[in-house]
């Protein structure tokens, strides 16, 4: 009702060359033909592509190992639990803010602690530079956005019967065959779940790059270039095309998704 | 963390036995882990407690034998005064906390115990809503509140915010409200309770996990929110917090910008901290039980 509503307004103001201020008219579908040959939208698409290729597996796997070390709910998994999605309740805008200072050459944290560390030799100029920036927010986001997936995925296992593990213990499994065997097959929706949210969070990336990479045109996301489209340029009709574009990227990757970790086994 | 472990031990001494190699393999890797999740967080408010002319020189372990309040000083007047932004940022986060609880509350009730034609579907429209990012509708969402006269407002943006907590904030109270039993309802009912006295008196206990969850996320929502907020709000005094903290990276006050930023950090985690440790018990159960039932 409250999003369906705009998004009525959306496909039609895509159709036309509206501007912000001023008369607009109809255009049909030129916005779109427009898009398809737009180096920058093109260049846009590519880019947060690879980002989300980038960070969703560890992101996942970083997620399900958290969730996996602290199953067992031992003394301090409670704690444990609380410190690793304190980056995730901090946010992506403060936490950007952290990195905006301490990744800067001379001065920043990063640099310190790898040169102590013996990992670096000399200071990098870790934002200006496409390869060490997009490297530096990747492993930002992974410490960000982990803490969430460990709980979705914790959530999911703590619904599993102990019984199942301690069957499979009698009959001699490893760990890895319970994990292949038990937790995986049982974890599809959480696992789902999981996924989706991260290459969704990834494929709508702004706040980092918006802070940690300004004036870097070689990581420019989507959004940010919808946003620069819409509201520096006051192309909204063309803004709106591909804001749209990227909702049904989104929906198909959500719909393939569900797809292929479908939940076959009911319980 | 260990002292814990510690502390605890002597005082169970049969589950001694039980901690044995891998338990202690268990606590080191999580400790490890912890200090590496906490480390940026700790590091940025040593930070900020620094004095201004260090923060742009290269650290040293010395730094921390004189800190000082100087950069809060800084930062809550005068030219660099963000304490404005600060209420502003409270004012939308509770707004927009409240708001999205007493729609999402009242949208929730309806949709778990009145079952009418068509109640599945809308359902399923605020299930699809779920999934629509914000970023689709941000230009025809920017038209319709200029045509209200609500761009450059922090109602608007509070509307604005609200609008895309309610799908979550109304799918986890639907599930609260699926799991109050009926007869509990019912019972009400017969004694001569209207609707609005059942939820208020006899509800009430048992729908406060899933407000707490549904008032959280939509207050940490709004609280870190950047792309709307930029583009909502023009004006200077009517900035919220993290606009603000822009502002100051990209602005030209030199080598003070680190200094002021980071106080401006510390300001900004605190109230995210301070929320999610006393409502914790909910929000982490809220999403993890989501996961659940999917």
């Amino acid at each position: 009702m409250f999003v369906l509503f705009p998004l009525g307004y959306a496909i039609y103001i895509s159709l036309t060359d509206w501007p912000l201020l001023g008369p607009y008219h109809f255009i049909g579908l030129t916005n779109y033909k427009n898009l398809l040959q737009d180096p920058q939208f093109l260049h846009s698409v590519k880019f947060t592509l690879e980002y989300t290729a980038i960070v969703t597996p560890p992101i996942f796997f970083v997620g399900y190992g958290l969730a996996a070390l602290l199953r067992a709910n031992r003394a301090g998994a409670k704690l444990f639990r609380t410190i690793f999605f304190l980056p995730f309740v901090v946010g992506l805008s403060t936490v950007s803010f952290i990195f905006e200072i301490e990744l800067q050459p001379n001065s920043g944290g990063v640099d310190f602690l790898l040169s102590k560390l013996g990992l670096v030799s000399d200071n990098h100029i870790w934002t200006v530079n496409t390869g060490p920036a997009l490297l530096a927010i990747s492993v930002i986001v992974v410490w960000f956005a982990s803490g969430l997936t460990m709980l979705i995925l914790t959530g999911g296992m703590q619904g599993i019967p102990r019984e199942l593990y301690e069957a499979a213990n009698v009959d001699g499994a490893s760990w890895w065959e319970k994990e292949r065997r038990i937790t995986l097959p049982l974890l599809r929706r959480p696992i789902a779940l999981a996924l989706i949210i991260s290459v969704i969070g990834s494929f709508l990336a702004f706040n980092q790059f918006y802070i940690l990479a300004q004036n870097n045109a070689g990581l420019e996301t989507v959004v940010e270039w919808i946003y620069q489209t819409a509201f520096t340029q006051f192309h909204l009709g063309y803004a709106t095309a591909m804001a749209l574009m990227l909702v049904v990227v989104i929906g198909l990757i959500t719909m393939a998704q569900f797809l292929i970790l479908r939940d076959t086994t009911e319980f | 963390m260990t002292e814990v472990a510690l502390s605890e031990a002597p005082r169970a001494p049969r589950r001694r036995r039980k901690r044995d190699r891998g338990f202690w393999a268990y606590m080191c890797v999580a400790t490890m882990l912890a200090v590496l999740f906490l480390l940026p967080i700790v590091w940025a408010v040593l930070r900020s407690l620094q004095p201004a002319s260090l923060a742009s020189l290269q650290p040293q372990g010395a730094d921390f034998t004189h800190l000082t309040f100087a950069n809060y000083k800084a930062v809550s007047h005068g030219l660099y005064d963000i304490l404005p932004n600060l209420a502003n940022s409270l004012i939308v986060g509770i707004g927009t906390a409240l708001l999205t609880m007493i729609v999402a509350t009242l949208a929730g009730y309806g949709l778990a115990k009145f079952q009418f034609r068509g109640s599945g579907v809308v359902f399923g429209v605020i299930l699809l809503a779920l999934m629509i990012p914000f970023q689709a509708v941000l230009t025809p969402l920017y038209l319709e509140l200029s045509d209200l006269h609500m761009t450059d407002n922090l109602v608007g943006l509070i509307l604005v915010y609200s609008t895309f907590n309610l799908p979550f904030g109304v799918f986890v109270m639907r599930n609260t409200f699926q799991q109050i039993p009926r007869e509990l309802v019912e019972s009400a009912r017969v004694d001569g309770a209207g609707v609005i006295t059942t939820l208020v008196r006899v509800m009430r206990p048992l729908i406060v996990p899933g407000l707490a969850t549904t008032a959280t996320y939509a207050f940490l929502y709004s609280w870190t929110e950047l792309l709307q907020a930029l583009t909502f709000i023009q004006s200077a005094d009517k900035l919220t917090l993290p606009v603000k903290l822009y502002d100051i990276t990209t602005s030209t006050y030199g080598a003070i910008n680190n200094a002021y930023l980071s106080a401006g950090i510390v300001i900004a985690m605190v109230p995210c901290i301070a929320l999610y440790l006393a409502l914790q018990r909910y929000y982490v159960q809220g999403l993890m039980s989501g996961a659940v039932k999917g």
